[in-house]
């Protein structure tokens, strides 16, 4: 296994007193674009940033390739990182800082001005070699950045939020542009975010961390259509998945009956192979886009934002408990702000979390 | 009429506000500064009135024997502090910026507590530290050289001590305007350096270097024009003996005026220390430019 493009074995880190990450494994395999998704202070960046040497590595190993790089040197790891702030050398031109570390190493000046070159048409950078960073737009400064990490020809790119300092359509374009990269490049990248939307698009695989600890890592539509746990599920998909506290009244043969605290005429059969106890209380779970308005019996929202996208719409409301409500709407464009709809989850496609928040399959 | 009544209003609000400045200005800059210009053409004693004499101070000062010694000794002095104690304060400021939280402020405040001492203070302290007899670095030199020297009464040696004086006393501000623009640098820039494989010395020379060559070159520039005045040192520990070794410009004005009452004489002296100042820090403040901007 250990042949392969980044591998973490019982990683531990420790500032002082505080444990930031408490043990995590993973295995990024060689080539794909792996995400650390998670809350800000969840640990994602210092992991990067173990990995890349900035930071010391308090218990566990870090091999890339097949070498253990647990304590190697940061320029000795094969590895290029994106910074969120870009970290563009401010007195050197746009060559210079893309030939930095060619140049640190003394390469050849013909072998330089190939490789500068080569990254810079890849990125449509070729015309502004001449100029200063501080000359640039924020999404050709990222490109210099990423120019720079391309010419090193590294094993593992490592990106730490590199578009989070963009303004929104332009994240967009260069989430785009990370992706083709990828493609082109087919080297093994890892890339922070808090951003799930970006995680969602990018990532061949990501790794949800919270708390020190990988919550969940895989392919993306599956953390999606099956979160292990109520802190993945809330995570991941947006907006977000709504959370109804309930109790189990009765178990039936293959799965379980639970009663909403907050409207005790709401009742869903579940299905689930691991039937908690009558009188249990747990936590379900349901996306906003497996709720459906309904003639008959159901949840009574009482919506008081509605956002209008167009072609999709978001129903914000609270039920007669208060609990908070998101149902999405496809096309209806009837305003439904400050009214009452009756709405009824698709009990097929509903998740079960213990009180622990762990998910009940 | 009534944007009329307004810019009247807003005309009298500025005057109210520049006004007081302006007064204290004209009264004690531009009228001295215009004073002495009009004094150094005349043969005015330090009170009273003169006669006006043309260019015949200035024919007196460029055949006057002391002034060359003196000019020579200002550079001699500047050539001795000016780029050591940069030097000194960037060695300090990189090894002081090493160091974190309270150590650091701790030690930032030891290099910079003699700034505040006051000149005749710092004197009297060296003084004794250098006394022929009792002086504690005595011991220092005459393992060195051999025997005490009574190092301000000595030629050779009474600039370069000065010097030493003057460089242990100014050094902590250089140091904090080092630290300043040490800590402009981005740590991140040196992440990225390390990650493409720069070693300390590299680091040093292909980032902090360039980057903090605004505020070196900052530091050099005020360091220039401070130490051309120089004067308190000098008249507090030599008073510009032995042999006129540590004779300098403002010490000859100084003497010309307020010892041997030759006003006129003296702003002649004031102007063309002044004018050497502003040629000397223009020259340099461009030739620094020059190889900021390469």
């Amino acid at each position: 296994m250990q042949g392969t493009g980044v591998h973490l074995d019982a990683v531990k880190k420790s500032f002082g007193m505080v444990d930031v990450i408490k043990g995590v494994d993973m295995q990024v395999k060689r080539g794909e674009f792996a995400v650390f998704v998670g809350p800000s202070g969840c640990g994602k960046s210092t992991l990067l940033r173990m990995i890349a040497g900035l930071e010391d590595t308090s218990g566990g190993s870090i091999s890339i390739g097949e070498r253990d790089v647990t304590h190697a040197d940061p320029a000795d790891r094969g590895v290029a990182m994106v910074f969120q702030s870009y970290a563009l050398y401010p007195h050197l031109s746009v060559f210079e800082n893309m030939a930095f570390s060619l140049r640190l190493a003394k390469r050849p000046k013909a072998e330089v001005k190939d490789k500068v070159q080569e990254a810079a048409a890849i990125l449509q950078l070729t015309d502004h070699l001449d100029k200063k960073p501080s000359q640039l737009s924020g999404g050709q400064r990222q490109r210099v950045a990423i120019g720079r990490a391309i010419v090193r020809a590294p094993e593992v790119f490592l990106f730490d939020e590199p578009l989070s300092n963009l303004d929104a359509e332009l994240r967009v374009q260069m989430r785009l542009e990370l992706a083709r990269l990828h493609q082109k490049l087919g080297a093994t990248m890892i890339y922070v975010t808090h951003d799930q939307v970006e995680a969602m698009t990018l990532a061949d695989t990501i790794f949800v961390l919270q708390g020190g600890h990988v919550q969940q890592s895989g392919a993306p539509l599956d953390l999606y259509d099956d979160p292990s746990n109520r802190f993945v599920a809330g995570f991941i998909g947006s907006p977000s998945m709504n959370f109804l506290d309930a109790k189990v009244v009765a178990q039936t043969s293959g799965g379980i009956t639970a009663e909403l605290t907050s409207q005790p005429d709401a009742r869903f059969d579940i299905a689930l192979t691991e039937r908690p106890a009558v009188g249990t209380p747990v936590s379900l779970g349901m996306r906003p886009e497996h709720i459906s308005i309904t003639e008959g019996v159901g949840l009574r929202v009482t919506v008081d934002v509605a956002e209008e996208l167009g072609g999709v719409s978001y129903q914000h409301g609270t039920l007669e408990g208060g609990e908070p409500v998101i149902f999405q709407q496809t096309g209806a464009r009837h305003g439904m702000h400050g009214t009452v709809q009756t709405v009824m989850p698709d009990a097929a496609r509903m998740f079960v979390f213990d009180e622990a928040g762990d998910r009940l399959r | 009429m009534s944007q009329a009544n307004r810019r009247n209003r807003e005309l009298r609000a500025a005057a109210l506000l520049v006004l007081p400045f302006v007064f204290i200005f004209a009264v004690f800059f531009l009228y001295p500064t215009y004073k002495v210009v009009a004094l150094s053409f005349t043969d005015a004693p330090l009170i009273g009135e003169g006669n006006w004499v043309g260019l015949a101070n200035y024919t007196k000062l460029f055949g006057d024997r002391l002034f060359y010694t003196s000019l020579w000794n200002n550079f001699y002095f500047v050539l001795l502090t000016v780029i050591p104690t940069t030097v000194i304060a960037l060695l300090i400021a990189l090894s002081v910026s090493k160091l974190k939280g309270r150590v650091q402020a701790l030690v930032l405040t030891l290099f910079f507590l003699p700034y505040v001492l006051p000149v005749s203070v710092v004197t009297m302290i060296w003084a004794w530290m250098l006394d022929f007899q009792f002086g504690v670095l005595q011991p220092l030199i005459a393992a060195i050289t051999g025997k005490p020297v009574p190092v301000f009464k000595n030629p050779t040696w009474v600039m370069p001590m000065i010097a030493v004086v003057t460089v242990w006393w100014t050094n902590g501000f250089n140091v904090l305007l080092m630290i300043a623009g040490l800590r402009n640098i981005p740590a991140d820039l040196y992440e990225a350096a390390s990650l493409d494989g720069a070693t300390p010395w590299q680091r040093f020379w292909r980032v902090t270097w360039p980057l903090l060559w605004p505020v070196v070159s900052l530091v050099l520039t005020l360091q220039l024009i401070l130490q051309l005045k120089l004067f308190d040192q000098v008249y507090l520990l030599s008073n510009g003996g032995p042999f006129n070794q540590s004779y300098v410009v403002l010490m000859q004005m100084y003497r010309e005026a307020f010892q041997l009452n030759n006003g006129g004489y003296a702003s002649a002296i004031a102007m063309v220390l002044f004018l050497v100042i502003v040629i000397v820090s223009i020259l340099q403040f461009q030739l620094l430019r020059i190889r900021g901007r390469k």
